[in-house]
């Protein structure tokens, strides 16, 4: 009975998503907040696909922008070589480029753990960035790639701010299903097990490195699909989508939110959004206010949003 | 190449790894205490460099920025050290979390107290000149450079391997728990090892300010470098500093020249390979897990 509701709700919880546009019509700023939610929503995939290392498998990526900047890239590439605005070329374009090089960086990040693992995919996530600032035939280089196709998939066409929107949002919905199947996997639990004791797992029989590398590749491939969904969003991709600064922000998204789990990291893309979109318009020093909630939330709440809520919950049930 | 460019390239070389060495021995010293790699390092190294460009335009003096932008560096480190990350000791990967936040603060205050465009200081007096070596002219700021990262080097080692601060730094990065049960004052040691490793970062910000110019991205430079200077050389050591700094650095400015569209490649390759052979770096330290 209590998973059937839980199915309505999530049914009904993800028709109000896609149809944010629709509902909201008559508000006097739609238009506004569909653009906001939108991007939110990208961050959220980049968060959520971060999460799946961070969280579930234990591996702190500070290098995640390579593969968000890389499915950006190669679907504004594609697009604008093949001469086409086929939604499922661009989308494939980027999930195979940010896959392969999720392989490559993975292979050599996967060797290490903890503090040597960050550093490692950090140092390796610049790279791409000094590649992609050099390759100015490819990629626009400090210009940026601007006039991103916005593609179409039989006969839907995601040129409108609504339809895109859309698009995004069952995108977004489509990757909450997939990493809550990973999650309720023998895999997902595989993972689990490799955050919590990678010696024991590698005692029952588990090949922990390819467990990793193929995590890192699954993780780099959603990464890329929401890069994908940036450059349609903006029509623009530039070096930030493969920079530091984008690493950092899918880091603070995941642990604001709240790690490990579905929800946590989609509540902390929120906040991080609303305070690089919403709040900067307001102040000045609104990266500084980003910084100041992430120490707050590192030193005092390191289970994020999602642990305040669930220890207050269980506080309300006593 | 010919060979006037060649030596030219060399010194060019040498004095970005002396660079280098200076800005990655901060770095290493505080993880070897700690086991933190703080990543707010490069943020150090850029306000270092705010504090001399201040220095410059306030008063037209350079030199005083070699002690005064270490001094405010450390004394910020002296404070983020007991403030941020002593509550978390013991949770190493949550006090580099941490160290991303300050990072974000330090360089959004300086972007809007100095604003966000590129500048530059002049060459300090007396070294603004250039002599004759090898057939060509070749500026002394940066033999300055080279002679700065070897005397430092020199230095630190010296410190390292005859002082007692130096005796309780080995001490501590061999196994900081039984030292504060010697009765150590370990949290002081901490906060020490925090300021001068910050301090360093500064020092090195004050050196590349005059050559490399000021602006806001210089941290995320300097990080990426010394990360790759400790990942090569092995983190936690002097020596290993000294190694990565002296094979990157002219690795590097080589590369630029000889294929510049492929100089980070480059620096890669020779970080993929090391890390292939010897995932600890070339002197790193196989620490017993913890």
């Amino acid at each position: 009975m209590r998973g059937v509701a839980l199915a309505a709700c999530a049914l009904l919880a993800s028709a109000a998503l896609v149809t944010f546009p629709v509902w909201s019509a008559g508000w006097e700023s739609s238009r506004y907040a569909t653009t906001i939610l939108r991007d939110m929503l990208i961050l959220a995939i980049f968060a959520l696909s971060l999460d799946l290392l961070v969280g579930t498998a234990g591996l702190p990526s500070l290098g995640h922008a390579a593969f968000f900047g890389a499915g950006a890239y190669a679907a504004a590439i594609a697009m604008e070589r093949a001469g086409s605005d086929d939604l499922l070329l661009a989308l494939g374009a980027a999930v195979a480029v940010a896959a392969l090089l999720a392989l490559v960086i993975g292979s050599f990040s996967v060797r290490t753990s903890g503090i040597f693992f960050l550093m490692l995919t950090l140092a390796f996530a610049q790279i791409v960035f000094a590649a992609a600032f050099q390759a100015t035939d490819l990629t626009g280089g400090s210009n940026g790639f601007a006039g991103v196709l916005r593609p179409t998939f039989l006969g839907l066409d995601f040129n409108g701010p609504e339809a895109l929107y859309q698009l995004v949002a069952t995108i977004f919905i489509l990757v909450i299903v997939i990493l809550w199947r990973i999650r309720s996997s023998a895999y997902g639990r595989a993972l689990v097990g490799l955050r919590e004791n990678e010696r024991r797992m590698r005692a029952l029989g588990y090949d922990t490195t390819r467990l990793k590398l193929s995590a890192f590749v699954l993780a780099g491939a959603l990464a890329g699909l929401g890069g994908a969904l940036s450059g349609f969003a903006l029509r623009f991709v530039s070096t930030n989508d493969v920079s530091l600064g984008r690493s950092i922000e899918g880091f603070v998204a995941v642990l604001v939110g709240g790690s490990g789990s579905l929800v946590g990291p989609a509540i902390g893309a929120a906040v991080v959004l609303y305070i690089e979109r919403v709040l900067s318009s307001a102040v000045p020093f609104s990266e500084t206010v980003l910084g100041l909630v992430f120490i707050v939330f590192v030193l005092a709440a390191r289970q994020g949003i999602v642990g305040i809520g669930r220890a207050a919950y269980g506080r309300v049930r006593r | 190449m010919s060979p006037d460019v060649a030596i030219q390239q060399a010194l060019n070389g040498i004095s970005f790894g002396a660079l280098l060495f200076i800005l990655a021995a901060g770095l290493s010293l505080i993880f070897g205490m700690m086991d933190v790699v703080n990543l707010a390092h490069g943020a150090f190294y850029m306000l270092g460099a705010y504090v001399t460009l201040t220095l410059v335009q306030r008063t037209g003096q350079f030199w005083p920025a070699l002690v005064l932008a270490p001094l405010v560096v450390g004394l910020l480190g002296l404070v983020v050290e007991p403030l941020l990350l002593r509550r978390l000791r013991g949770r190493h990967l949550d006090q580099v979390l941490l160290t991303i936040g300050v990072s974000l603060v330090i360089a959004d205050v300086i972007g809007l107290t100095f604003g966000r465009e590129i500048r530059s200081i002049p060459l300090p007096a007396g070294l603004d000149r250039s002599i004759e070596i090898g057939g060509s002219d070749y500026p002394v700021y940066r033999l300055f450079v080279i002679a700065s990262g070897v005397a430092m080097a020199a230095v630190l080692a010296a410190v390292h391997r005859r002082t007692q601060l130096g005796a309780l730094i080995r001490a501590g990065v061999d196994d900081a728990p039984m030292l504060a049960a010697l009765g150590v004052d370990i949290d002081r040691l901490f906060a020490r090892t925090f300021a001068v490793g910050a301090a360093l970062a500064g020092l090195a910000g004050v050196f590349a300010a005059p050559v490399f110019g000021i602006f806001p991205g210089m941290d995320v430079d300097a990080l990426i470098y010394s990360l790759i200077v400790v990942v090569v050389g092995g983190l936690g050591t002097l020596t290993g500093a000294m190694v990565g700094a002296g094979l990157v650095g002219p690795a590097d400015t080589f590369g630029k020249v000889l294929f510049p569209q492929f100089a980070l490649a480059l620096i890669f390759a020779i970080m993929a390979f090391v890390l292939l052979l010897r995932p600890t770096g070339l002197l790193g330290r196989v620490r017993p897990a913890r």
